[in-house]
């Protein structure tokens, strides 16, 4: 007997998505659909100026428009090779927190949250209303930062090759503290509210993959690691992956290649904790342990944990980068342009977001490819849906179809991010990418 | 009294604008008992049948299916407000329009034949009748506030047609164009964004898109003068509102 269900477009999440199941005797074939329309965005940054690719990208994604503006600029300054100084790489950071602050609370708060007290949305049960007040000030908080360093909360302005166009004030850094302050030490206490959710038991062996650098928790800068042995600089990672184009779901999926075999891996807050955790400040470490949490999460259900836990932490070095700043003499530092080609990765909310650039001897962009983090994490997710309907296949199909969205949710997928997405209807085999 | 409905749809674009209307933070709670929201797919599982007050639009016309879901969006609208400027000029995706769709494909896709997109992003008011038109990349959440609050009123909202000059002048920040001889589009740019870019140093690089009467040549004799190309002058115009730029300077669809 053949079963199917459906869900032609996935509420709560960013982007344009569905699933597709289909059980036939026993065996469960899942599809992670995407079908938000093509951009091209690799194809028309061909030919532009170097000084138009942070505003460009940052267009692929309205909820982590910094993500993009921040592998783009280093990518870029990498092939300049210009070094900024501290302040701005602090500042940079700080940015980044605004950014993690803002996606965190929205996925939390707005867009996953309502699942655990079966609501259709934030505002459609009472007692839902106060929780998500809790994760709208967290928001306006992050949006405060990212207003005050680049203008707006979303495509923030004043991201720049070489630094910023210009600097804030020290004081009005300051006058964030007190806020901040507070969130914080509200926030540790939304890390124990999202340990306390009920999450289904539905430990996974995964290769969860991310950046680490030696003394803080990973944003900007760092190698790239995983718990299966994965340890390499940017460009290599990006040597090690294959990108597929697969008729079925609508993204191109990526893979690491290792020994001749290709894997899916996760990437986002949970690989991050998992790999970083004793870079995490002391009190979010013993909240963590106060609520029985020791990483590694291997349950992918728990995304709302880890988010929480890096809600917090951005909270905690958002103070710690205001306290300490001091203006720089300039707001960016003078270089000249020149032919290269580099690769970036940076954390994005979502997890590892890949840029390469090729560019000509006057800075314009020769080739590029982007690589978001929801494509690297769609296969796993697939994996996902499929085992957790393997071993429910005896459930109602509505069960079935309800429990699948809330798994697609906890993976806070970004669909607009993945600029590769197409739009196709029959299925057949992956398709393997020209130039691999 | 009955609630009004509102509707928030989505097609070809970064979310940002949709984003916009959650950025509202706490007005949105407010906005929430004021409006019956019954199509927001972003933030809302179990979207209403029937129709529509308000429909905020997100995104451009890209694919033949948005083409007839915007048709039919229209037709249970009272009000249809497109928000951005993918929805409301058809977005940085038009740069497209300039280009071969094919090249395009070929450059991001192994197989370019699975591909299923229209040749040209367009506006929404290349499809169907708009009532209202938010600009900005991404939109202003205090016109969107402005919008919804006049549509309570029964009131024309107050948004500018005027240039961001007029703005900066209010705000009295240095003119980059005539100080600094920086290639910025403000002269014939919307005002709505606040400044944001001359605040920050840095010369506006046209989220709102042109305002009404917008004599673009004219500023672009002037950035001729300050010694750019004219590969430089037709690139600064061609971002976010490329589309609607050139419509402006009246040599749409030539590059």
């Amino acid at each position: 007997m053949k079963r199917l269900f459906k869900v032609d477009y996935l509420s709560r999440v960013e982007g344009e998505t569905g699933i597709t199941a289909e059980i036939q005797d026993g065996k469960v074939t899942v599809r992670a659909g995407v079908f938000e329309a093509p951009r091209f965005f690799e194809s028309f940054l061909r030919g532009r100026h170097y000084s138009d690719v942070a505003d460009f990208t940052a267009r692929i994604c309205g909820i982590c428009p910094v993500a993009y503006q921040m592998s783009a600029i280093h990518a870029i300054e990498k092939i300049f090779g210009v070094e900024v100084e501290e302040p701005i790489r602090e500042l940079r950071r700080l940015l980044y927190c605004g950014e993690w602050i803002e996606s965190h609370a929205l996925h939390i708060y707005l867009l996953q949250g309502p699942d655990f007290y079966g609501a259709e949305s934030a505002w459609s049960k009472k007692e839902y209303l106060p929780i998500a007040k809790r994760g709208l000030s967290f928001k306006k908080l992050g949006n405060r930062i990212l207003a005050l360093l680049g203008g707006r909360p979303i495509h923030p302005v004043s991201v720049k090759v070489g630094g910023f166009s210009k600097l804030p004030e020290k004081k009005a850094l300051l006058s964030l503290l007190p806020d901040l302050g507070e969130a914080f030490e509200e926030s540790l206490r939304e890390v124990e509210w999202a340990a306390r959710l009920p999450f289904q038991d539905h430990t996974m062996d995964m290769e969860c993959v991310s950046l680490c650098a030696p003394r803080e928790y990973p944003m900007n800068h760092g190698n790239v690691i995983s718990n299966k042995g994965i340890n390499t600089p940017m460009g290599g990672f990006l040597a090690m992956l294959r990108e597929s184009q697969v008729r079925h779901s609508t993204a191109l999926h990526s893979k690491i290649r290792k020994d001749g075999l290709e894997s899916p891996y996760l990437v986002g807050p949970i690989s991050r904790v998992n790999l970083n955790v004793e870079k995490l400040p002391a009190e979010i470490r013993e909240v963590l342990k106060k609520c029985g949490i020791s990483p590694p999460i291997m349950n992918t259900r728990m995304g709302i944990i880890a988010r929480s836990i890096e809600l917090s932490y951005a909270l905690h070095e958002a103070m710690r980068i205001i306290r300490v700043y001091e203006a720089p003499a300039e707001p960016s530092v003078r270089f000249e342009p020149r032919e290269g080609e580099a690769t970036w990765i940076t954390e994005a909310p979502r997890g590892m977001l890949i840029h390469r650039y090729e560019l000509d001897h006057e800075g314009c962009v020769k080739n590029c490819t982007l690589i978001p983090p929801t494509s690297q994490n769609l296969a796993q997710l697939e994996i996902d849906l499929r085992d957790f309907i393997q071993n429910h296949i005896g459930k109602p199909l509505d069960f079935l179809k309800k429990e699948s969205e809330k798994i697609v949710r906890s993976y806070d997928p970004c669909i607009s991010c993945s600029v590769h997405f197409v739009f196709i209807k029959e299925t057949c085999n992956p398709v393997t990418k020209k130039n691999d | 009294m009955k609630r009004p409905r509102i509707g928030v749809f989505k097609f070809t674009s970064c979310d940002g604008c949709q984003l916009s209307v959650l950025n509202l933070e706490e007005e949105l709670l407010d906005l929430v008992g004021l409006f019956q929201i019954a199509y927001f797919r972003e933030a809302m599982d179990r979207p209403l049948r029937g129709h529509l007050d308000i429909a905020l639009v997100e995104g451009s016309i890209s694919t033949e299916r948005q083409r007839n879901h915007v048709i039919e969006i229209r037709e249970r609208t009272r009000y249809l407000v497109t928000i951005g400027a993918c929805a409301t000029s058809g977005g940085l995706q038009a740069l497209r329009n300039w280009a071969s769709i094919e090249d395009y494909k070929k450059t991001v896709y192994p197989s370019p034949g699975m591909i299923e997109t229209l040749p040209c992003s367009t506006p929404i008011s290349d499809h169907v009748y708009v009532d209202y038109e938010l600009w900005g990349c991404p939109v202003s959440s205090d016109e969107l506030s402005e919008t919804l609050g006049s549509f309570l009123l029964d009131k024309r909202p107050g948004i500018p047609g005027y240039s961001l000059c007029m703005e900066c002048k209010r705000k009295a920040v240095p003119c980059l164009l005539v100080a600094r001889a920086e290639p910025c589009l403000g002269p014939v740019t919307r005002a709505g964004c606040g400044v944001l870019c001359p605040s920050l140093a840095r010369p506006c690089y046209g989220c709102f898109g042109p305002k009404e009467g917008a004599n673009i040549d004219s500023l672009l004799n002037v950035f001729r003068k300050a010694g750019f190309s004219d590969h430089d002058c037709a690139l600064l115009l061609d971002k976010m509102n490329t589309y609607s730029y050139r419509k402006a300077r009246g040599r749409e669809g030539h590059s």
